[in-house]
């Protein structure tokens, strides 16, 4: 079986994949990185987002061997040190998740987002924004007003929107 | 993150404990366990909607590499599987039982983990294919033959309760498995001759689906030495799936541990027992080593129990100024191929009047069996469906009678005076401000200001409309629950009870209790609610049944600790227990500064050596009740929507939502709910759909690209008020608030999009209120016979 490296979080990883491994069941099942989740079979419900090479992809549409030699950030790589990152404390104080399963991709879309629209997020740009991202629990609500304050509280912020790009 | 220097106790909007861990990526979901040796299960469903299985081929699928076995209904049979034991008909206290009105039995159809002769809906398991993977597993599944033998089927709701429909049980006499009346026929006959108004609806509240974000899965191990199963998955209550898992395997159930971490979601979806959870502990012992199944979106669409399918025929009868006289009609739920569930039925049956003034009713309610998934309870079971009809039925009737559609809901809506109040169906609903909590609601949504609204949004093309509703909700819910209490000396407490955590934030919740009644930061209070060989007892989490059962056993194991500590600390202290009082968790000599602090008198429960027998240990408690009433948690929603006339698209533009919860322990999370609770309702009322094709019984809307989930853009940010009027049937006053967002949203929704479009001459709108289906109602087009969608 080919091997792929890439690196991870900010650590080097290879393994052994077949041609069909997809690069969420590679973080998932090789590098047990579980925080990553598969909530649908379309790519629809956005809960594999990762970073690939600082930009949002939905980790369930790129094949493993396809990121040989990229730089991936998954939700595990989002707080240093134990401090969590702006955005991950805007979801907390605003009460952005409830079952928690959608919310590491809503962190990772998230910062993506901030990353392409800036720090001052409307209302009307992080619903239009959030068209790949799927949640049951919430009704959006908290989520629409974390992204908001994520984004501002990163404004100035030392924190990166990817610790590792 | 820490919190304890503010306060947790209750009513503060405490942040969530469980939190840090799910944005940190360090959950534990069903798939985020694998254990080592494991194999892998997929499962071959039925692709018909109703088949006689004529035999299964297995060679080719055995010969595929990496498969290690394949298990059928045959296989099942051959070990004694006993069939699953769903309890359809299980009435709680406060509900009334519906009986055939005939007198004869009610059908409850054999339902076994894998099709043994027949299937009778597409997904139905088949067989299980078990590999070293799950694409082996998958390829070998592809390779499967069944044959199998196809038969007529029927999936709509209406077509299945005719005489001449496909049979889908030769066990019963027809698809008609329940039918059964409440009311007076003859007084209901009487006040419509004397009416002077009669509006009537005929209605399809659709089939939808839970879509929990979390797909099912579960993962099985068997320890040969211990003969014991221990099973990783999650569902609505870890006790009940321990003892569903073990009568069908034929065990005693203290051989199976159940063991749930965190849990994705649930909505009732998830609150019952699943084939796949007893074949990978079937397999696990069959294979001899651990097997685990994991469910793909598109099988869940096909396996997930799903939700309403209520088919109505109501009428309301009013007086010549707007009093309700009586109401009457049918309600037939579809129950799917296997009866799994009555509950919906019967719940909503039990409000339909709502909280409004009706002297009198009659009603006929039927399940029907048919080609389709089996249904349970959908968050809120039952309720929204008639609480949809009937805000349905009182617009029609204000149009029809020229009522003011606030004004009409005033004149019958129950007075406090009038309150507890018995309906016509034999609820008994407690106490509330029905009046000031409608009131509220329309205050916040200035529905005094809408018309000025309304002409904005014709300057722009666009029709505006609000709509109203009221209603009530019923908990019940298993009324059996056990708290125990364990303080450790290190500063801990731990809480161990079978309520459920499945997103509701009972960690956080749960410890705010700790803290009001026992004085100790939430922080340091540790939930244990999810392994079976710890909880023994318990009823898990649906029916609004969480916090209001939760917080009666850790009110009465809270007395106990303190009761036990003060007796401790009298001895510490050598005085009177009588002069010793509980504050802030410290043991006070009433009048002296002599104290002594709860966990200090916790680790002198272990090493006091003269103590009685009962405080000698660990300073603990254990609180069981059976709780047999049940509590109605009310409210108003109004929502307000723009309609594009030329495209029939419809907005979300206001959405205002007063709950009564009796008594909020976690505003934030209170509003967490309601607000999930009202997108799984406009998404039901707008976007929603389980699609089954008439002539195959072929589930059109199988994936996540054809079953329409509400998404960020389809709402704006709710305003949410919440209204405390402490429940006379609860010892705290406490009434539920999960499924509040969801039981008046259906009927609000249609009714703000009616008023929008009623201009044309629309008097009601099918949900989901798709852009064609407005279009066509705004242009006068009824659909052509081949896409309307049958009930």
């Amino acid at each position: 079986m080919p091997v792929v490296s890439m690196t991870v979080n900010g650590n080097s990883v290879s393994g052994e994949v077949e041609g069909r491994t997809l690069l969420v069941q590679f973080l998932r099942e090789h590098l047990r990185l579980t925080g990553t989740h598969v909530g649908c079979d379309t790519s629809q419900c956005g809960c594999c987002t990762v970073h690939i090479d600082g930009k949002g992809m939905k980790s369930c549409s790129v094949l493993a061997l396809a990121c040989n030699g990229s730089s991936i950030t998954t939700i595990e790589g989002v707080a240093v040190d134990g401090k969590l990152h702006p955005m991950q404390q805007a979801f907390h104080e605003h009460h952005g998740l409830q079952c928690g399963f959608c919310t590491p991709g809503m962190i990772m879309s998230a910062l993506d987002m901030v990353r392409r629209k800036g720090n001052d997020l409307d209302e009307h740009t992080v619903r239009e924004q959030l068209e790949g991202n799927l949640c049951r629990c919430t009704g959006y609500h908290n989520i629409v007003k974390a992204i908001q304050a994520g984004a501002a509280a990163m404004k100035g912020d030392a924190t990166p929107a990817t610790q590792h790009d | 993150m820490s919190d304890s220097a503010i306060s947790t106790r209750i009513g503060e909007p405490v942040r969530r404990k469980e939190d840090l861990h799910f944005l940190t990526g360090k959950g534990v979901f069903s798939d985020d366990v694998s254990l080592p040796r494991q194999a892998y299960a997929v499962i071959a469903r039925s692709p018909h909607a109703h088949a006689r299985i004529r035999g299964i081929k297995t060679a080719a699928t055995l010969a595929v590499p990496g498969v290690v076995m394949v298990l059928s209904g045959d296989d099942l049979r051959a070990d004694g599987l006993k069939p699953i034991a769903h309890m359809p008909t299980s009435t709680h206290h406060a509900e009334t039982a519906l009986v055939n009105s005939d007198g004869s039995e009610i059908f409850t159809a054999p339902r076994y983990a894998l099709a043994i002769d027949k299937v009778r809906n597409v997904g139905e398991a088949v067989a299980m294919i078990i590999a070293d993977s799950v694409a082996a597993a998958k390829d070998g599944a592809e390779a499967l033959e069944v044959d199998y033998e196809i038969l007529p089927s029927v999936t709509a709701t209406v077509a299945a309760a005719e005489p001449d429909a496909p049979r889908v049980w030769d066990e019963a006499r027809s698809n008609v498995c329940m039918d059964a009346q409440v009311g007076d026929p003859e007084a209901t006959e009487t006040a419509f001759a004397s009416a002077a108004h009669v509006v009537k609806l005929e209605t399809w509240a659709q089939r939808v689906t839970g879509v929990t974000m979390e797909p099912r899965a579960a993962v099985c191990e068997f320890d040969a030495a211990t003969q014991r199963y221990t099973l990783y998955t999650a569902s609505g209550g870890a006790v009940r799936l321990k003892e569903d898992v073990a009568h069908v395997l034929g065990i005693a159930s203290k051989a199976v541990r159940v063991v749930m971490e965190d849990m994705g979601g649930n909505f009732g979806t998830r609150g019952e027992v699943y084939p796949e959870f007893i074949l990978v502990a079937w397999a696990a012992r069959r294979a001899g080593r651990p097997v685990k199944w994991t469910c793909e979106r598109s099988e869940a669409f096909v396996s997930d129990y799903q939700g309403r399918d209520l088919a109505v025929t109501a009428e309301l009868a009013l007086d010549a100024q707007g009093n309700f006289l009586a109401m009457r009609g049918s309600n037939i739920g579809n129950a799917g191929s296997h009866t799994v569930s009555f509950a919906p039925l019967k719940k909503g049956l039990g409000i339909m009047s709502s909280i409004y003034r009706v002297p009198a009713a009659h009603f006929r309610a039927r399940s029907v069996v048919s080609n389709t998934m089996s249904t349970r309870p959908y968050r809120s079971a039952g309720r929204p469906e008639v609480i949809y009809v009937m805000e349905r039925l009182i617009d029609l009737a204000a149009r029809k009678g020229n009522f003011d559609r606030a004004e009409i809901r005033r004149r019958n809506l129950l007075s406090e005076a009038e309150l507890p109040y018995t309906n016509q169906f034999h609820m008994t609903y407690d106490n509330g401000a029905y009046h000031k909590v409608m009131e509220e609601a329309l205050t916040l949504a200035n529905w005094q200001g809408f018309e000025r609204r309304r002409i904005d949004a014709r300057k722009r093309g666009k029709r505006r409309g609000i709509g109203v509703a009221n209603y009530v909700d019923t908990s019940t819910g298993a009324p059996r629950e056990r708290a125990e209490i364990i303080v450790h000396p290190e500063g801990k407490i731990d809480v161990v009870i079978g309520v459920t955590e499945n997103g509701q934030g009972h960690e956080t919740s749960f410890a705010q209790l700790i803290t009001e009644w026992l004085g100790v930061p939430a922080d340091d209070v540790r939930l244990i609610d999810g392994d079976t060989d710890i909880v023994k007892v318990g009823g898990g989490a649906h029916g609004g049944r969480g916090m209001r059962m939760a917080s009666l056993v850790i009110w009465n194991a809270s007395k106990q600790i303190i009761e036990k500590g003060t007796r401790i600390a009298a001895r510490m202290l050598e005085c009177d227990p009588s002069s010793i009082r509980f504050d802030s968790a410290r043991f006070i000599v009433e009048g002296t500064q002599r104290t002594v602090g709860l966990f200090e008198v916790a680790a002198a429960a272990g090493q006091l050596k003269d103590l009685p027998d009962d405080l000698h240990g660990s300073l603990s408690a254990c609180s069981e009740e059976i709780h047999h009433v049940a509590s109605f948690p009310y409210g108003t929603h109004v929502c307000e929507v723009e309609v594009d006339p030329e495209l029939g698209i419809v907005d979300i533009v206001g959405y205002t939502a007063v709950d009564d919860v009796g008594r909020a322990i976690n505003p934030l999370l209170i509003h967490g709910q309601v607000h999930g609770g009202i997108a799984q309702g406009a998404g039901q009322a707008l976007l929603e759909q389980c699609h089954y094709e008439s002539e195959t019984g072929q589930l059109l809307s199988g994936s996540l690209m054809d079953y329409a989930l509400p998404r960020a853009d389809n709402f704006p940010f709710f305003k949410t008020g919440i209204s405390e009027v402490p429940s006379t049937t609860h010892p705290l006053g406490i009434r539920p608030a999960g499924e509040s967002g969801t039981t008046p949203a259906l009927g609000v929704v249609v009714n703000a999009v009616v008023d929008a479009v009623a201009e044309f001459g629309v008097r009601h709108i099918e949900m989901p209120m798709t852009p064609e289906r407005v279009w066509r109602a705004i242009n006068g087009k009824q659909p052509p016979s081949s896409v309307s969608t049958s009930r």
